[in-house]
Formats: structure tokens, C-alpha cells, sequence
């Protein structure tokens, strides 16, 4: 027990040792980090921020990121909420047949979905837009938020619109006044899991948009990265670059990690 | 009821601010949309990001044309993935009107399917300000290396950059003046170097073990010097051609090089950049890669550094990467996208690929940048020929590579390599089509 | 709220009798459920047709043609698929999709069963556990620039190992160690999220059966066997699916791993989304849409079949308490 215990503790040190010589190397130069690769800044150079941001396209590509991961997991969430209160509500053929139906969408890996999407959006003018990629991060989050809200909503006990319908309230106002109160913490969740992946998303976003004032975060990497070839690569702005990908996501897990691991953990154990 | 009646307003607020969201996103979107379809301009999709000197030259040409012509232009600065992105575009009816690329990708990703626009009344513009046609500043050998189109012409790409892949190295390097007091004729003269290298406990050549592209350039130059051309050797789809004893030859030459010793420890367990990092602090004494080699070290290097490069002493004829303008047939404004090349093409225009972005021009009147003048000296020559001979597409990838860094990693012996080759190559043929 | 969360799974259960209890009499509560089912399910619905559901079956339809996205397509029926399996770069994909599945899918299993049992005794576990969780939620991407600092010749991993006396490490850049690095990051990533999963599921284990066990004297490992795996059954079947499907999702880890300049990685290292972007977007060549589409379906079909095989296979009676 004491052999695991060193080991569960040695793999945490090396997890935080890890983002902080990430962090530490976000603030050295360029040909620095290449002779040396781990060593700490002799001046830190927050500089490398300032030109991963402009010149390295960093802050508009976060725009993008925040502004498509938002967009969609919020609409993702107000569709999937009805439609999973109905599913967890009825107990019908039709209702079972449903669920299953949008279960099925959890097992279909993006590859199938990638080049199909792209034509369609590419036909509807969608391609290279914020807007398509957001469309597209809502259709891929239905099977998901809609199976882990299902889940959700058939825990929170039905006395509570008994008593409303009761009460004379009809059926949209039941759910909108009385459920989804109760089912804030549910809902948080299911946004925040789909704030998480669509900010980490790589394939449709490399796919489905190209210029610079269009890319994602993990694009924009990838990018930059990209372009080391022919004209070489400034490492301190990449490491930047990284931290910027990395930080909300450090944020969030610190002040909601709990949250986050349940969501992502328990709706699974269903 | 008032909490109810709250939560209410809340929920109601949340679907305010979601329908804004969304309306705010898609004016952002539409408008751009429009300003690209703006009529008198065209639009251009770059290889470069922004940040990068050449984007700042063309940036700085494009304000000059529009000022001069009142021809807008609307540029996306895609970057590389340029490559991957203008074949769906194009079926997606989103062209662009002008982009660029290196010729084999323009090539590979439109000419090959007859989607690349003949460029043929480009060159037979005026330069602006010049007095001559575009065909008299380009040299036509750039042209003639290229493959055929469909409609056999080889006028789809106008290249502003030329690069070559050579051996570079430091000609001010005490260690490899003495190992290396002329340049090597033959083969067996530049391991001779090496060995003189080794000697002096330097490694001779330094190589990105995992990048398959910047080692085969050996291989590719020694089939050259043999006289074999990679692009038949490739396009053979019953894979006979690999029994070409010059073939076998070839490789054993490149074996000497693995096995011999030359290439710096630790070569097959690191990633790009980090033996390019260690040729620039001078602990290799070659680095084969393109011409641009020069600008990725550029902040690296200390200043006594002379910049200078060799073939691989058999090579018959250098070999050229163009990175030129293109312009898909599904093109809408082909008129304006044809007059900003040819503006392009200008002494003065043209002139900062080599003082900003320190690269070489086609244009013989503009002088490279001090350490490339040996790659441009180079070019020079009568003839020139692509990389690989132009052997393009998912060949490289599904064929070659592979096997190639098996064998440069010294796991396959050259008789294996070839076997592997040949029956990789038949295998890739029956699977296109 | 959190406790809500906790237990959606027995809550479910509890819901399902009482629900089923009171359909005898259809209430008003009942009618209303009914008239308001589709216009509540009808816009997830919608847009779970038109954006998941249709472009599946185009792709399916896509992959009978062959279809450069620019020309004509040109029926070809299922040639696609059996030009496929003539591919060597499909099979090594496919190959290694199934590496990464399996050997991927044991090991991260059997370290989460581990690490579980360590934390459940340790101080400080939720502190440990969210730190091990945290790189799940980290792009792959990230791991693909850092390893070629971590683990260059003389890197920090390689020291580390001089300490303990390994003087001729592996190495671990070479491109024949792409997949087995990649299997690594991905195990490490992955290890932290299904520990959590497991760890919840534990914890709902009531404490008495293993007094009771401890009373009767069974050891450590007997306490493993025969109450936390029966108990925490159902969860190890839905992890052993998800991992399936979430395994065959990989891309970017791989992509940003083993190539460094813009060109693609070796094929050794393709999965088959991999194979799938290559021939869909490919550098400096035409795109191959029905050869894409045709890997695509493939890998779906495999990921679908592997899922209904492992659900018999790992199907249990619940054990409920």
C-alpha cells in the first residue's frame, strides 16, 4: 500500500510538474528553450503573450473558441432539455425508441460525420464561418447532453409538477418554472462538459475552418505550428499559445472541478 | 411565486442572450461573406500567416496594387494547411481567385484533375513599369521541369520564390574547412569528409530521424546522379522498376551513410527541430533541407556563421520548389487575380522575397540574400528539376516514407528496402483508380 | 444537488417502478405528458436528424462512389471497400485502431482499478484524484509538443531514469515508438477520468459488506473480488463501452505527435480517423471522398459490432443495494 501510495503521489507531482514547466516555458525564448529545454527563465519574457495574442493570432482565435464553445453548448443545452424531460417523463414505445435512438449517436466516431458535414455546410455557403462550426458542435453534442440530461431529469421526483398541474399551471410553464429550477445543477453540467470538449475540439475545427480570423484555439496551434517549416518557430510564443488553450480549462477545473467530475463521471455510470 | 416568477426572467434572459449571441455571430459572418463577393476585387488565399515576412511583403504589394488599380484585394492568411483545404474549396465551389503554393502541391491538389487555370496570358502581360513580358522575367526552365496538366500545359503556377535543397553548412567552421578543402567529385569523396569529420569529433551529417521528406533528398539526389527519374520510378504500377540495378545502387550508397557512422548520434530518437538546432550550434557538419533552412536558423546561428551548401557530389542537375500564385478554373475574377500576378512579377515588388523575407526570387536581377548566394549560383544552371522529379500525391506517404525511415534508421537492409518498396508500390497502384 | 447527481442510476430505477405503478390510471399529469412529447423532443430531435443522423447516410452513400468533391461521382458500388482492404496504410490503421482499443483499453483499466484502490485509503485523495483527472480535459495536441522536450535524448525523462540506473534508454522519439508513445499519452490522459468513474461507483458500495468481509476474514484481494467488482459491475461494462467508442475517436493526438512539420504523420501511427483526414484532405493531391467515407463506415461498423459483443459479453445481473 505504501509502494501505491508513493506512486499515486509520484504521478500527481509529475502532472503539476508538467503545466508548470509548460507555464515556466511560456516565458522564455525562443532559441533558449531549444538549446535548453528545461531550464528556468533567466528574465521572464511576458512578452511571448503579447505576440502569441497579436501576431501569432492567439487572441482572435480565443474569441472564436469562447464564442463558438458558448454559442453552441448553450443552444445544445436549451434543446436538449425538453427533449430529454419528455424522454425521462413518457414511458412510451415511441419514448424508449427515442432514447435509443439518440444513445446510438454516442457510439458514432466524428471520422463518419466529418466529410459528409463539410459538404453540406460547403453547400450552405457555412465553411470557413463561426456560425457552421457552431451548428455542427450543437448536432454532435445532441446524443450526449440530451442522454446525460435524460438521466438527470428521471432523478428529480415528478410531486414537484404534480403540484403545479395541480395548481392549474400548463405544461411549458411546469417545465420552465418548476423543473428547470430544480434542475439548474444539471443543466451547469451538461454546458460545462460541452464547453469542455467543443474548446478542445481539433478534427471539424481543422476541417471546417481555415482563415485566421475564423480559427479555433486548437487550429491556431496547430498552425503555428505548422509554419515553423520554412520560416522557423519562435517556442517561447508557442509555449504561450499552449498556455492560453490550457488556462480556462485550468480555471474552470479549479473553481468547478468537482462539478465537472461528476458530470463526466457519474451520468456515465448509468 | 417570486422565486418562480425570478427564475422565469431567468430563463427568459438566458434566451435573450443566447438569440443575440447567435445574431451577433452570424451578422459577423454574413458581412464578411459579403465584403469577399464586393465586385472589382478578388479574393487570395495565402500559404503564409500573417505574421510571417513573406505575408508582410505580399501585404505591403497588395496595398500598393490596390492604390494603384483600385483592385481590392481580400486576403486570407490560411497558412500551410492551404494544401489540404483548396481541393475541398474547390468542390465546394469556394474557390478563391488566386492562391499559393509550392508548385508540386499546386500541382497534386489542382492541376493534376484539370482544376488549375492556364496561366499562359500572364506571361504574355507587361510587367508593370518594366516594359517586358512576365515570360521574360521568369526563366521558362522553372516551367519546363513541371508536369504536364491534363491539357498538357505546365503554365499553372507563377512562381515569386524559388528554393533548392542542398547540403548546407558553415563555411566558416575551422573543423569542416580542414576535413573538407574542396568539395567532394564523387560519393566516395564526401564520406571521405565524413570520415575526416568523425576524426575531428564532429558528425557529419545532421538528420530529423522521424522526417521521411528531408532524408529521402539523398536518396532522390543519388538516383539523379544515376540517372534515374523517381517520378517513373513511382508512377510504375507493376513496381518493375525497383528491379533497376542504379536503384539498389543507390541505396547501398545511402546505407554507407547509416551504417558508416555519419549521421549524428542520437538522430532516430528526437523530433524536429532539435537536430536542425544542433547542426545550427555546429555539433553537424550538414543538414540537407531547403534553401529556407537559412531564415528557420536565422535567430540560432552567431553572426561569424557562413552559410553555404553543396550537392551530394553526384547529382546531375539541382533540384527547385517553386512557391508561386495559382488560380483555380472555378475561379470568379480571373482578370484581377492575372493582373495582381503580373504586378507582383516587378522588380520592386518582387525584391523584398529576397531583402524581407530573406529568400531567392525567379528573378536573375534580384540577388539572393548574402548567405544564399551559393543556392542561387546553383539555380543558375540551364536546367532544373523538381524534388522527387515531381513524383506527388499520397505516393510519398503510402509508398515511400515508411519504408525509407526503416531503412535510414538502419532496421532494413538496401535489397530489403527495395523489395518493400516495389511491393508497396504495386499495392498502392491497385488501390487507386 | 450534488447528491442528486450522485445517483441518477438508482433514482432512475425508483422513477421507473413508481412511473410504471401509476400508468394504470392515465391522471391528467399523464395526458399532458403525452400531448406535449413532440413539440418537447421535436427540436433536439430535428437537429439531431439533419446534423448526426443524414450525414451518416450520406456517408454511407458517398462511400458506393468514387468522388474526387470537385468531378462527377461515379457509382462504384462496394469496390471502395474491397479496394480498402487491398491498402496496406487501411490495414495498418485499422491494425493499430484496434491496438490502441485493446492493449489501451486493459492497461488504463487495470491502473484505474489500482489507483482506485490506492486512493480509497489515502489522505488527500480528492486533491490526488482531481489532479490525475485534469489531463483528460487537456487537447492531445499539447502532449504531442511536449513529448519532444520531455523525451529527447537528454531530456528530464531520461535523467529521471539515470537515477535509477537506466543508462541506455529507450529510444523513445523514434518513429517506430510513435504508436507505443501515443498508447502511452493515452493511457495517461484516460487513466485519471475512468479512475474517477470507478471511484464513484466504489464509493456508493455500502461499508458494511466489507466489515462483514474483514470479519470473515478475507484479504485485500478477496475483498476486490468478491464484493468492489460485483458491485461496481455495471459501471466497469458501460466504461469498457465507452472506451470502445471514445478510443476510436482519437486524432489530434496523433496528428500533432508524430508529424511535426505540416506533413502527416507515418503511417505506422495512423488510426483510422487518421486514414480517413488523409484521403479526405489530402496535401498535394486530390481528395479520395468514397475511399474516406468507405474507412469511415468501416471503422463505424467495427466500433458498433465490438460495442453489442462486449454489452452480451459483459452483462451481469445488477446487483442492487
Amino acid at each position: 500500500m505504501r509502494i501505491g501510495t508513493t506512486a499515486v503521489w509520484l504521478l500527481v507531482a509529475a502532472d503539476l510538474l508538467l503545466v508548470l514547466w509548460i507555464f515556466l516555458t511560456s516565458l522564455r525564448g525562443g532559441s533558449d528553450i531549444l538549446k535548453h529545454g528545461f531550464s528556468l527563465p533567466t528574465s521572464p519574457r511576458f512578452g511571448n503573450y503579447a505576440t502569441a495574442l497579436d501576431q501569432g493570432g492567439f487572441a482572435q482565435a480565443a474569441l472564436n473558441s469562447v464564442l463558438t464553445a458558448v454559442v453552441s453548448s448553450l443552444v445544445a443545452v436549451v434543446l436538449a432539455a425538453p427533449c430529454a424531460y419528455a424522454l425521462a417523463r413518457r414511458r412510451s414505445r415511441t419514448s424508449s425508441a427515442l432514447t435509443m435512438t439518440f444513445a446510438m449517436g454516442l457510439g458514432v466516431p466524428g471520422q463518419v460525420l466529418v466529410v459528409p458535414l463539410f459538404v453540406g455546410l460547403a453547400k450552405l455557403d457555412l465553411t470557413d464561418s463561426d456560425l457552421g462550426l457552431a451548428l455542427v458542435y450543437v448536432g454532435l453534442a445532441m446524443p450526449f447532453t440530451v442522454f446525460l440530461l435524460t438521466g438527470f431529469f428521471s432523478g428529480i421526483p415528478a410531486v414537484l409538477e404534480e403540484a403545479a398541474v395541480l395548481d392549474g399551471a400548463g405544461p411549458l410553464r411546469a417545465f420552465v418554472q418548476v423543473v428547470l429550477p430544480v434542475a439548474r445543477g444539471g443543466l451547469i453540467t451538461a454546458f460545462l462538459l460541452q464547453f469542455i470538449t467543443n474548446w478542445n475540439e481539433t478534427l471539424f475545427a481543422i476541417v471546417l475552418t481555415n482563415s485566421q480570423s475564423k480559427v479555433t484555439l486548437p487550429v491556431a496551434l496547430a498552425e503555428f505550428v505548422a509554419a515553423q517549416q520554412f520560416n522557423g518557430l519562435d517556442y517561447g510564443t508557442m509555449f504561450a499559445g499552449v498556455c492560453i488553450i490550457l488556462a480556462p480549462m485550468i480555471a474552470l477545473f479549479s473553481w468547478m472541478g468537482t462539478r465537472i467530475i461528476q458530470g463526466m463521471t457519474v451520468g456515465i455510470g448509468k | 411565486m417570486g422565486r418562480t416568477a425570478m427564475s422565469a426572467g431567468r430563463v427568459v434572459g438566458a434566451a435573450t442572450a443566447v438569440a443575440l449571441v447567435l445574431g451577433v455571430s452570424a451578422c459577423g459572418s454574413s458581412g464578411s461573406g459579403d465584403s469577399a463577393k464586393a465586385g472589382g476585387g478578388f479574393t487570395y488565399w495565402s500559404m503564409w500567416r500573417s505574421d510571417e515576412p513573406q505575408a508582410k511583403v505580399l501585404t505591403a504589394a497588395i496595398a500598393d496594387f490596390t492604390a494603384g488599380t483600385g483592385i481590392k484585394v481580400n486576403v486570407n492568411w490560411v497558412g500551410r494547411d492551404i494544401a489540404k483545404k483548396i481541393g475541398p474549396a474547390i468542390a465546394a465551389n469556394q474557390a478563391p481567385d488566386l492562391w499559393d503554393e509550392s508548385d508540386d502541391n499546386v500541382y497534386g491538389a489542382t492541376a493534376s484533375a484539370g482544376q488549375a487555370l492556364d496561366l499562359s496570358p500572364v506571361l504574355e502581360m507587361q510587367v508593370p513599369g518594366e516594359n517586358v513580358p512576365v515570360s521574360q522575367v521568369i526563366p521558362a526552365k522553372y516551367f519546363d521541369m513541371e508536369p504536364k496538366d491534363p491539357s498538357g500545359g505546365t503554365h499553372y503556377v507563377i512562381p515569386y520564390e524559388v528554393a533548392t535543397n542542398a547540403m548546407f553548412y558553415n563555411a566558416a567552421d575551422p573543423a569542416i574547412t580542414a576535413a573538407m578543402p574542396t568539395p567532394p567529385t564523387d560519393w566516395a569523396g564526401l564520406l571521405k569528409v565524413c570520415d575526416a569529420l568523425k576524426a575531428a569529433g564532429k558528425a557529419c551529417v545532421a538528420s530529423e530521424g522521424e522526417d521521411p521528406w528531408s532524408n529521402e533528398l539523398f536518396f532522390d539526389y543519388l538516383l539523379n546522379g544515376a540517372g534515374v527519374n523517381v517520378a517513373q520510378l513511382a508512377a510504375d504500377k507493376s513496381g518493375a522498376a525497383w528491379d533497376n540495378p542504379a536503384v539498389l545502387a543507390a541505396a547501398k550508397q545511402v546505407d554507407q551513410l547509416v551504417k558508416g557512422g555519419y549521421l549524428i548520434p542520437g538522430y532516430d530518437a528526437t523530433k524536429y527541430p532539435a537536430q536542425e538546432t544542433n547542426w545550427a550550434s555546429g555539433k553537424a557538419a550538414f543538414y540537407m533541407d531547403g534553401n529556407y533552412v537559412t531564415s528557420e536558423v536565422a535567430k540560432e546561428v552567431p553572426s561569424s556563421w557562413k552559410m553555404s551548401s553543396l550537392l551530394p557530389p553526384t547529382a546531375k542537375v539541382p533540384d527547385a520548389t517553386l512557391f508561386g500564385f495559382a488560380i483555380p478554373k472555378r475561379a470568379k475574377h480571373i482578370d484581377a487575380a492575372e493582373q495582381f500576378i503580373a504586378y507582383f512579377m516587378q522588380k520592386k515588388e518582387m525584391i523584398g522575397i529576397s531583402t524581407t523575407a530573406l529568400n531567392i526570387t525567379p528573378r536573375a536581377d534580384i540577388p539572393a540574400p548574402a548567405e544564399l548566394a551559393g543556392a542561387q549560383q546553383a539555380l543558375n544552371s540551364p536546367t532544373v528539376r523538381q524534388t522527387f522529379d515531381g513524383a506527388a500525391g499520397s505516393w510519398r506517404p503510402k509508398v515511400l516514407d515508411q519504408n525509407y525511415l526503416d531503412f535510414w534508421h538502419g532496421k532494413t537492409t538496401p535489397e530489403q528496402f527495395v523489395a518493400k518498396c516495389k511491393a508497396d508500390q504495386v499495392s498502392y497502384w491497385q488501390t487507386q483508380g | 444537488m450534488a447528491t442528486t447527481i450522485q445517483h441518477p442510476a438508482r433514482a432512475d430505477r425508483a422513477q421507473n417502478r413508481s412511473a410504471r405503478a401509476g400508468a394504470t390510471g392515465v391522471g391528467p399529469l399523464e395526458r399532458q405528458r403525452r400531448r406535449t412529447f413532440w413539440p418537447f423532443t421535436a427540436p433536439a430531435l430535428a437537429v439531431y436528424l439533419v446534423l448526426f443522423i443524414a450525414p451518416v447516410g450520406y456517408a454511407l452513400w458517398t462511400s458506393l462512389y468514387k468522388w474526387d468533391g470537385m468531378g462527377a461521382m461515379q457509382w462504384r458500388g462496394l469496390k471502395n471497400y474491397s479496394l480498402l482492404f487491398q491498402d496496406p496504410s487501411f490495414c495498418t490503421s485499422l491494425v493499430n485502431t484496434l491496438e490502441l482499443m485493446v492493449i489501451g483499453g486493459t492497461v488504463t483499466f487495470v491502473i484505474s482499478f489500482a489507483l482506485t484502490l490506492v486512493l480509497r485509503e489515502m489522505r488527500a485523495r480528492l486533491f490526488a484524484r482531481s489532479v490525475l483527472f485534469f489531463p483528460s480535459l487537456v487537447n492531445g495536441m499539447v502532449f504531442g509538443i511536449a513529448a519532444g522536450f520531455l523525451f529527447s535524448p537528454s531530456g528530464p525523462v531520461n535523467q529521471a531514469l539515470r537515477l535509477f540506473g537506466v543508462t541506455t534508454p529507450p529510444k523513445w522519439l523514434s518513429t517506430d515508438n510513435l504508436l507505443p508513445m501515443v498508447l502511452g499519452t493515452l493511457i495517461w490522459t484516460a487513466t485519471g477520468y475512468y479512475t474517477s468513474i470507478i471511484m464513484a461507483a466504489v464509493d456508493q458500495i455500502p461499508d458494511y459488506f466489507y466489515e462483514a468481509a474483514e470479519l470473515d476474514g478475507a484479504g485485500a484481494f478477496q475483498r476486490f473480488r468478491h464484493i468492489t467488482l460485483p458491485c461496481a459491475w455495471d459501471v466497469i461494462s458501460v466504461c469498457a463501452v465507452l472506451w470502445t467508442v471514445s478510443s476510436v475517436k482519437i486524432f489530434e493526438l496523433i496528428l500533432l505527435f508524430g508529424g511535426s512539420t505540416n506533413a502527416f504523420p507515418p503511417v505506422s501511427s495512423w488510426n483510422t480517423a487518421l486514414y480517413v483526414y488523409t484521403e479526405a484532405f489530402p496535401q498535394g493531391t486530390v481528395p479520395r471522398l468514397g475511399m474516406a467515407t468507405a474507412a469511415a463506415i468501416t471503422s463505424l461498423v467495427m466500433v458498433t459490432v465490438i460495442t453489442i459483443v462486449l454489452r452480451r459479453v459483459l452483462r451481469r445481473e445488477p446487483i442492487e443495494y
